[in-house]
């Protein structure tokens, strides 16, 4: 075997292993590194002499194997499970019998708490850049809603807490629980599905994720990017009940409300029963006051009109009276048997009103109407 | 009464309905038929109040619709 191009022609052509050495010389100058990767696949055989791991790039799929002496492995004592995230320190290699590029590792790291801790803080950048957190998405709570859904563990604490709160506060409602994986491998896809279940339920108007306290480790799934983005985009309002007081999972930010424990979460999706029928009962006694207050009004309104009905015909007639009375003075100045009253009289010629002295000739009849009586006359002599 | 209208809904019906009344600008016939409609909301609501006990139903994420 050699490196050396075998001459044919004026092609440099080499051979497979050749090449192959070749590429392992120059992939054995690089430095070492440290990768991080999720565990797809780990074989151990307390046969081999080799341990091999398969590392997968979670946001792309690509994939990379990896060796480690299976003592240096056993020593480190890590009882790595699939699905874990880890730093693997090493230098590339090439399996020259295969063409096959390893990661030849030196020491396995499962991602410590301070690693976790800088992943978690740039997600949560990158969300609350596209403004999953914000405040204007919140919805408000439903204040009595049909059913209130419970996302829960195996942990029979917290459920428990939630179904006996509500059931204190507020029985007349349905508790809708949904149990699922909430912490080790699989466990944000098993919470999506989960919620996706419990929001897609007819009754469902809020959504409680009740999972007590835990270690760190534990409430990851809580902040992971699709149990966040999941939380968001919930067709009905979530309340975080996650982890103990101190503890901020991402997807306190992105749910509607966070409850410090599963029983304020219970308090907060129901009413409290009692303040309810007293808020019912406070309505019912205005309806029957404001009903009442109103017929009072209309009964004193129709009485006042009753009263004024039957003045109407007398006030009328008065009315009329005095109406006829100022027509009758009216009447009387303008009556000419008033002129005469004050000892004026009307002198006739052939019946008709005599206005100038030369409209008749002595010897002429004339009547002379007075007050009282009449009197028939002659002209003596006329003045014009 | 239909079912199918949440409490809440129910219960805001009733406050308008005294609402209206308190403020006193309805006729008679109105207001009777207002206050009549406020004792069938209240009686509504006092009867989605008498379930005697938590109904609890248990979901398996399995029934999700996948997606």
């Amino acid at each position: 075997m050699t490196v050396e191009p075998a001459a044919q022609t004026e092609r440099k052509v080499y051979s497979v292993s050749g090449f192959n050495r070749g590429i392992a010389r120059t992939l054995g100058k690089l430095p070492a590194v440290w990768v991080e990767g999720e565990v797809t696949e780990l074989r151990r055989n307390a046969g081999w002499a080799t341990v091999f791991l398969t590392l997968k790039d979670p946001r792309t799929g690509a994939t990379l194997n990896v060796t480690i002496a299976r003592r240096t492995f056993d020593r480190l004592g890590l009882e790595l499970e699939k699905g874990e995230t880890v730093h693997v320190a090493g230098r590339a290699e090439l399996w020259e019998q295969q063409g096959e590029l390893v990661l030849r590792a030196t020491t396995v790291e499962r991602l410590g708490v301070g690693a976790h801790l800088v992943a978690l803080e740039q997600l949560k950048r990158r969300l609350a850049e596209e403004g999953l957190f914000a405040v204007a998405r919140k919805r408000r709570l439903p204040r009595v809603p049909r059913a209130v859904g419970v996302l829960t563990g195996a942990d029979a604490a917290a459920r428990g807490d939630v179904i006996a709160t509500v059931g204190r506060r507020f029985p007349a409602t349905k508790v809708v629980v949904c149990e699922t994986r909430v912490q080790g491998r699989g466990a944000p896809e098993s919470i999506v599905a989960a919620l996706r279940c419990l929001g897609s339920h007819a009754e469902v108007d809020v959504v409680v994720l009740a999972r007590g306290g835990g270690s760190f480790e534990d409430l990851l799934p809580f902040s992971s990017e699709p149990v966040v983005r999941a939380v968001a985009a919930c067709p009905v309002p979530v309340v975080s009940a996650v982890g103990h007081e101190q503890d901020t999972p991402l997807c306190d930010l992105a749910a509607d409300a966070r409850a410090a424990t599963p029983t304020a979460a219970g308090a907060l999706v129901v009413p409290d029963e009692q303040e309810l029928r007293a808020a019912l009962e406070g309505s019912r006694r205005r309806l029957g006051l404001a009903i009442r207050t109103l017929l009072d009004r209309d009964t004193a309104r129709l009485a006042r009109t009753g009263d004024r009905l039957h003045a109407a015909p007398r006030l009328l007639l008065e009315r009329r009276r005095a109406a006829l009375d100022r027509s009758g003075a009216r009447l009387e100045t303008l009556s000419p048997l008033a002129t005469l009253g004050r000892g004026y009289a009307i002198v006739r010629a052939g019946g008709r009103a005599l206005r100038e002295a030369g409209a008749v000739s002595p010897g002429d009849a004339l009547d002379v109407e007075l007050a009282s009586g009449k009197l028939g006359a002659r002209v003596e002599e006329v003045v014009p | 009464m239909s079912e199918e209208r949440s409490f809440e809904e129910l219960q805001r019906e009733l406050d308008d309905v005294v609402a209206r009344l308190e403020r006193g600008d309805v006729p008679v016939d109105e207001a009777i038929a207002l206050f009549r409609r406020g004792e069938e909301l209240y009686r509504a609501c006092v009867e989605r109040l008498q379930a005697a006990e938590l109904r609890i139903e248990e979901l398996s994420p399995t029934d999700a619709p996948t997606a």
